[in-house]
């Protein structure tokens, strides 16, 4: 009766005229950023954050969530209509989505990828609503071990699954870390790299972080471009797929959909990593496995529906531990502590409109996507043509006037700059951000964990390995990390073997 | 004799980097097992950005020429001057004016080819107009205003 009463509580919420006014702003910013080239979901939230400080956490949330699942919807827009991902959960959809489109079937193709969204997306709102009260509960027996264990093995997966090189996303990780450690220590009271100067006696925030590296590095790095897109010439036909097509994907959207929000449950897991894992089990599984690759409708229902579902499995750790598995959960992390609200085991408990109209809302916006989508897909390509001198302008007017509003200085608008000349250069350098983002939102935790635990045990690491949970998190991450050295190591001898021959 | 990669380069910036915290580590104090101090986790961190450049640097792969080449370096200068100028001017003119600066200077960076001066004036001034709106009006943001628009208000 108290889970039905919480529900209906969701509802309540999220059927407020401001709330309902900003699930569907959200889900239509998400789509449009989709869509668009040039900038993805963590650099919009970054930027929107600042524009959150006047409305309460709970439209807050429900606002940033939508701009999240709605660019995983528009997303798989361009690639299957232009072969260019609008975002990295989408890549694998352009495999077998621009194939379909080549062969006149670009309007199963993205009806496919928004129905199997949509499943995915209610079924992990589901799921996510069953699982994050029993687990925040469990989560009160987690100490400061268990802690410190959960974030080294969720940053040595980020790391693992990192698209250039693993020892660069530990270096950046680290860098991320070093960063959070800027300010004052909450132990001691002593200022820590400050410089004397006042403005970083707070630390770094994380906004100039995040624009800087996912909106400002992003123009410097379109800025090579023609910015032209050519979007594929092709009829979209009929949008709903026909019972044929209804067969080959109910199986692998059921698939997509738990892989996806387990998937999205582990810490370092992600929408990107569900969606190849979803294309992998779906080509194993296929009787006719040569046909991915040349158009089949399998190889966009899975992957869709495993990035749609992985954003509520990523909302389990964030409301159930406070340690947010993504980058746009970490972003999410710090919109509610802008707003005084402290993610962890006592987040549902102490606020529970916050969870509940979160999960409304989502049940509400995978119906707008929909609805956004589907009828509006010749909208949205239209804005594909959106020339880039007029885009990356605007991300920028975005990014200086939110930076500035954070607390009204130069100082911020400064930070961000520098980020986004550090972005770019990273990204020049192949060197990625997000382990850097998600390293120094986890950094002060890790720290006090970390400490806490040392000052229990006496000095002695021990505690670690001592206890059931923290010692299998640590264990593993220490599995997956020689698993990298070692197939690291055979990669180098098959090359220099190809090098000799 | 090869020439240094962009690896080399990358994970050189990197090692000078976790020299500089490392050292700010031990000033600050590593404190001991029992009492980790504030330099502690500071000081671990430097030392796995260090080991780890030393690693890429000892690598040492000959990296692609491709970064040097077909960068509109002029154009990004110019693109943050703009940024920053408008940080630097907004306490001095206000939003409306200094939104427009680095807007005109902005589109006209970005419109390469026939730059057409009409249209980056029209659309600097359309942009910057539309924010003062949406966040001052709509949003209710305080950005600081220039002298003549208190007067106006």
């Amino acid at each position: 009766m108290d889970f039905l009463g919480n529900v209906l509580t969701g509802f309540q919420i999220t059927f407020q005229p401001v709330n309902l006014m900003y699930c569907f702003v959200g889900c239509f910013i998400g789509t449009l950023i989709g869509v668009l080239p040039g900038i993805g979901p963590s650099g919009t939230i970054s930027i929107l954050l600042t524009m959150t400080f006047n409305i309460s956490p709970v439209t807050s949330v429900i606002l940033l969530s939508g701009i999240y699942y709605g660019a995983m919807y528009g997303g798989s827009t361009t690639s299957i209509l232009v072969n260019v991902p609008g975002e990295a959960a989408s890549v694998v959809t352009t495999l077998d989505g621009y194939q379909m489109a080549r062969q006149g079937r670009a309007g199963p193709a993205l009806g496919i990828a928004a129905f199997g969204s949509f499943i995915a997306g209610t079924f992990s709102v589901i799921v996510l609503m069953f699982l994050s009260y029993p687990l925040s509960k469990l989560a009160l027996a987690f100490g400061p071990p268990e802690y410190t264990a959960l974030i080294i093995l969720g940053i040595t997966i980020l790391t693992y699954l990192a698209q250039k090189s693993m020892v660069k996303a530990l270096m950046m990780a680290a860098f991320g870390f070093l960063l959070a450690y800027v300010g004052i220590d909450m132990i001691t009271g002593k200022a820590r790299f400050t410089f004397g100067i006042p403005n970083l006696m707070d630390g770094i925030g994380i906004l100039p972080i995040a624009m800087g590296l996912f909106g400002v590095g992003e123009v410097l790095e379109n800025m090579d471009g023609s910015g032209e897109v050519s979007v594929l010439k092709t009829k979209f036909g009929k949008l709903l797929p026909t019972l044929q097509d209804w067969r080959d994907s109910w199986k692998p959207i059921t698939r997509g959909s738990v892989i996806g929000f387990i998937l999205g449950v582990i810490p370092g897991g992600s929408g990107v990593l569900a969606s190849f894992v979803s294309y992998a089990t779906e080509k194993r599984c296929s009787k006719h496995p040569e046909n991915f690759g040349h158009g089949a409708i399998e190889g966009v229902a899975g992957p869709e529906s495993a990035n749609n579902a992985a954003f509520a499995g990523g909302l389990v750790p964030l409301f159930a531990l406070g340690i947010p598995p993504s980058v746009v959960c970490a972003l999410l992390f710090a919109a509610l502590m802008m707003h005084g609200i402290q993610p962890g085991p006592f987040l549902i408990p102490e606020h529970p409109e916050i969870f509940w109209g979160l999960v409304a809302s989502m049940y509400l916006g995978n119906i707008m996507l929909l609805v956004i989508n589907l009828p509006l897909i010749g909208i949205w390509v239209q804005m594909l043509r959106v020339p880039s001198r007029i885009l990356l302008p605007l991300i920028l007017f975005f990014c200086t006037v939110g930076a500035y509003a954070i607390n009204n200085s130069f100082f911020d608008v400064g930070t961000m700059m520098l980020f986004g000349v550090l972005g770019y250069l990273m990204k020049k350098f192949d060197y990625e951000a997000a382990p850097l983002v998600l390293a120094f939102v986890l950094g002060p935790i890790l720290e006090n964990s970390m400490r806490q635990s040392l000052r229990i045990s006496r000095g002695s690491f021990w505690i670690f390995f001592s206890r059931p949970v923290s010692g299998t998190l640590l264990i593993l991450a220490g599995l997956i990390l020689l698993s990298y050295f070692f197939f690291m190591k055979q990669r180098n001898v098959l090359d220099e073997k190809e090098t000799k021959a | 004799m090869k020439r240094i990669g962009t690896e080399v380069i990358g994970s050189l910036f990197w090692l000078a980097v976790g020299i500089c915290f490392a050292v700010g580590g031990i000033r600050l104090g590593p404190g001991t097992m029992r009492n980790p101090g504030p330099g502690f986790l500071p000081l671990i961190m430097a030392l796995f950005l260090i080991c780890f450049s030393l690693f890429i640097v000892s690598r040492g792969r000959v990296g692609p020429e491709r970064f040097l080449r077909g960068i509109r370096w002029k154009d990004r200068v110019l693109a943050i001057t703009a940024v920053f100028l408008c940080g630097l001017l907004l306490d001095l003119v206000g939003f409306l004016f200094s939104t427009f600066i680095m807007m005109f200077i902005l589109f006209g960076v970005f419109s390469t080819g026939n730059r057409n001066w009409g249209w980056v004036f029209v659309c600097a001034a359309v942009t910057a107009l539309m924010g003062w709106i949406l966040f001052d009006v709509v949003l209710n943001v305080p950005f600081p205003r220039a002298r003549w628009m208190a007067l106006w208000r």
